[in-house]
């Protein structure tokens, strides 16, 4: 499998406090990757370096054949890198519709396309993902009035929107109702056979990155604790202690 | 989102349109009063252009009035070019496009600096800016006449101004209406809702914003440009002031920020307020004016266009919701 994503040796530091240290992860062409660790142990911040919404102070990345260290936010995006967040990012004051309209592939639009409405295979591709998520009725709402577990599958589109090779995906069932969480796994999965589309998985919900991922990296303090299988991963004594804080029973 | 104009807008705005495009013709209407309605539709202007930056992107400007000053003075140098004696100066068209022309490509390379910053830094810089251009111009005597000042040659035709004024809010106001339906617009609103979440879906963001930032100096230096003809005389204190700035704000704060409509409406009802209050409350009609702005502000934060917009918001729902407190629809986030 080709690496998609390649990071080496990524260091982020916040004055004293090294908040991601020399963390090496790759994410191949279609692989889904869970990213697990206790709160504080840089997951979300290692999302940031990946998507160059932080500059990292060592260290390389690489994505989809370029060296990416350098580059603007908008420019991975455009390359083939979408993303969702933690605190849930879309824009309250557009309709749900605009703004899967907006979170279209940039790079592909002319002059002539930014300076008109938005075409009619957008719209189908707007509606389509609606469908997918079943927000359709909530088309024309405005972002802001939706509910917590709404927004994030709004988001969740939104990242899809641009037909992306891979989606960041920061806890994406947090504020999502069990039910809804069962159909998250199963269009994410969907997504990832039928378009081949790579994920990386930030998540506290370990039975969802279980169930999902073939391959698991566990961060704590920053650093690189273990990779493996899920099943390898939940047998490991240092995630288990870095989880619950107590040597594993029968770890030495 | 975007406001759709129902068929009783139109109705209004085609009524509206009529009876500003008639009033030249009535007698009962003197050429101070036309010089008045064409300072007001200049205001009008410029408070549209603010709205593309501080409203639509979210960059809240505190220097815009330093295009209208840069507009007014290349206009004003160009026209009053003199050579030993006779004058030499440009003709009024050619001197109001370049002034137009100067402004916009300071504005883009001005931009690429200051849009690079965020929230009240970005409006303090742009003020130092504006404050800072004022007093280069004032220094720099040989060319724009420092304190002095610089006179234009006459030609007091009070309708033309207004003609051309009307033509050109018009214009203007259409492509503001125009431009928020593109993608273009969409994405300014997108800077202004989630500027890193924009970036990271795609948008180049200081493309956009030093954009919209150009065209909007531009279009505020064309105003300058017609404002130096009409006034036929500039110094460094009426063409750079602070109040042209602060209308524009209020102006577009008290029709609804963010809205096509909403900087026009805003200042034609501040012009009026202010007519009403200086005409029955002399001494006090800055504090009267000051006390309204706030309960506008309280009250209709949406300003006046958000009264009859698609959602049917009313001054008796928000006069409901103030007496019982209870947050607004989108302000209810975190639903179960």
């Amino acid at each position: 499998m080709t690496a998609l994503l390649e990071a080496r040796g990524v260091v982020k530091r916040f004055g004293g406090l090294t908040a991601v240290d020399q963390v090496d992860l790759s994410v191949g062409t279609g692989e889904m990757v869970g990213l697990i660790g206790p709160n504080g142990s840089g997951k979300t911040t290692l999302f940031d370096c990946l998507s160059r919404v932080l500059d990292i102070d060592a260290g390389s990345i690489g994505f989809n054949g370029a060296d990416i260290t350098r580059y603007r936010p908008h420019h991975v995006a455009r390359l083939g890198m979408s993303r969702t967040f933690q605190l849930i990012r879309v824009y309250p004051e557009l309709t749900v519709s605009e703004n899967l309209e907006l979170s279209i592939q940039w790079e592909r639009m002319g002059m002539r396309g930014l300076f008109s409405r938005t075409d009619a295979a957008t719209l189908r591709k707007v509606d389509s993902l609606l469908e997918f998520l079943q927000l359709a009725r909530l088309r024309d709402e405005r972002a802001g009035t939706l509910s917590g577990g709404q927004r994030r599958l709004l988001e969740i589109g939104m990242a899809l929107m641009s037909e992306p090779k891979l989606v960041l995906l920061d806890e994406a069932t947090s504020g999502v109702n069990p039910t809804l969480v069962a159909d998250i796994a199963d269009r994410l999965l969907e997504v990832n056979r039928n378009d081949g589309v790579a994920f990386l998985l930030v998540e506290h919900n370990v039975q969802f990155v279980a169930d999902l991922c073939e391959r698991v990296v566990v961060l704590n303090h920053g650093a690189k604790l273990a990779e493996g299988t899920p099943q390898q991963i939940m047998r490991d004594p240092a995630v288990i202690e870095a989880y619950f804080g107590a040597k594993a029973e029968g770890a030495t | 989102m975007r406001h759709r104009l129902g068929q009783a807008g139109r109705a209004v705005l085609g009524a509206g349109l009529i009876v500003l495009a008639i009033l030249p013709l009535l007698p009962a209407v003197s050429n101070a009063t036309l010089f008045t309605l064409t300072l007001m539709l200049t205001s009008v202007g410029v408070a549209v252009n603010w709205n593309l930056t501080g409203g639509f992107t979210g960059y809240v400007d505190f220097g815009h009035a330093v295009w209208f000053g840069i507009g007014a003075y290349t206009t004003a140098i160009l026209m009053s070019l003199q050579s030993n004696g006779p004058q030499i100066g440009w003709a009024p068209i050619p001197a109001i496009g370049l002034g137009a022309l100067v402004a916009g490509v300071l504005a883009a390379a001005i931009g690429r600096i200051t849009m690079r910053l965020k929230g009240p830094y970005f409006s303090i810089a742009m003020l130092g800016t504006f404050v800072a251009m004022r007093e280069i111009v004032r220094v720099s005597g040989g060319l724009t006449g420092g304190g002095v000042g610089l006179t234009l040659p006459p030609y007091l035709n009070r309708p033309l101004f207004y003609y051309i004024q009307l033509v050109l809010v018009a214009a203007l106001v259409t492509f503001t209406w125009w431009l928020r339906r593109t993608r273009f617009g969409s994405a300014l609103v997108a800077i202004r809702e989630d500027e890193i979440g924009a970036e990271m879906r795609g948008i180049n963001t200081t493309r956009f914003k030093v954009t919209v930032f150009s065209l909007a100096g531009l279009s505020t230096g064309l105003f300058g440009g017609l404002w130096a003809y009409q006034n036929t005389f500039v110094d460094p204190d009426i063409a750079f002031v602070e109040v042209r700035t602060i209308d524009a704000v209020m102006g577009t704060m008290l029709g609804g920020l963010g809205t096509v409509a909403g900087p026009v409406v805003g200042t034609v009802a501040l012009y009026w307020l202010r007519e009403v209050l200086w005409a029955n409350l002399l001494e006090y009609h800055l504090i009267v004016q000051g006390g309204l702005l706030i309960v506008i502000v309280l009250f209709i934060p949406r300003g006046l266009v958000g009264l009859v917009d698609r959602r049917g918001t009313s001054v008796a729902t928000l006069w409901e919701r103030w007496l019982r407190r209870r947050p607004a629809p989108e302000e209810k986030r975190d639903k179960p």
